[in-house]
């Protein structure tokens, strides 16, 4: 009896499943998965656009040179010195730990889309 | 003096690679030590200079002993407490959760496999 009664009593206030979150009419793209156990691997693209959003906001680097082909010395300009900070910018932002005699091997976009691609943990 | 041998030109190879790694170290130092973000790019571009005011020196000798001058900087004023990311050695996180050895796996309804 009570049950039937708490069913009907359902079936009238039951809430209607909401539609996906649409910001300024597209999806939103980028969702931080909760998961901190290296399991949900990043896309590639997505991957290619916050590395070069990250060599673009370097103050040394003039943003409409930048290409996912760019060699940081030899195309941009750079320093040694400023390779290190570039490498240490992309280690704040996938939270990575990268050795220093990996971190001293990347030089250019290119490996930089690479190494982060096969990490397993890159968030 | 500037002798292109192959020595000379590994040898000054691997003192850039020294300058790079403490560069990278001290820099992840600084970090540590400066927490917040503005207090860190007044120290960043400090230490900058430091590595910029040397740059022109071509005597070997002097480079080596530069470099192993500011290694012992770096080793006396090293965090006690850095952050290292969490599943990193060193973290926090690290060999929290292993993954299981192979053929072992976990049984849901144990008990009840004949109502499954």
């Amino acid at each position: 009896m009570a049950s039937v009664l708490r069913s009907s009593i359902l079936r009238h206030t039951r809430v209607p499943i909401s539609t996906t979150l649409t910001l300024n009419e597209s999806k939103l793209i980028a969702v931080r998965s909760m998961s901190s156990y290296g399991d949900v691997h990043l896309d590639k693209q997505e991957v290619i656009g916050r590395v070069l959003d990250v060599v673009k906001s370097f103050p040394k680097v003039d943003p409409s040179k930048v290409t996912p082909d760019v060699h940081f010395q030899k195309d941009l300009g750079l320093d040694s010195l400023d390779n290190v900070e570039i490498v240490m910018a992309l280690e704040d932002e996938f939270k990575l730990e990268i050795p220093d005699k990996e971190a001293d091997k990347i030089d250019s976009c290119h490996l930089a889309v690479e190494y982060i691609d096969n990490h397993p943990m890159a968030g | 003096m500037s002798v292109a041998s192959a020595s000379y030109l590994a040898r000054r190879a691997a003192q850039k690679e020294r300058v790079r790694i403490l560069y990278r170290r001290a820099l992840k130092d600084t970090l540590n030590w400066a927490v917040h973000r503005h207090l860190f790019y007044t120290d960043a571009d400090a230490l900058r200079e430091k590595f910029e005011a040397n740059r022109s020196v071509d005597d070997i000798e002097t480079i080596d002993r530069m470099i192993a001058a500011g290694e012992a900087t770096y080793n006396k004023w090293r965090h006690p407490d850095p952050y290292i990311v969490p599943w990193a050695p060193g973290g926090s996180k690290f060999c929290r959760n292993p993954t299981p050895p192979e053929g072992i796996e976990i049984i849901y309804n144990y008990g009840h496999e004949d109502t499954a």
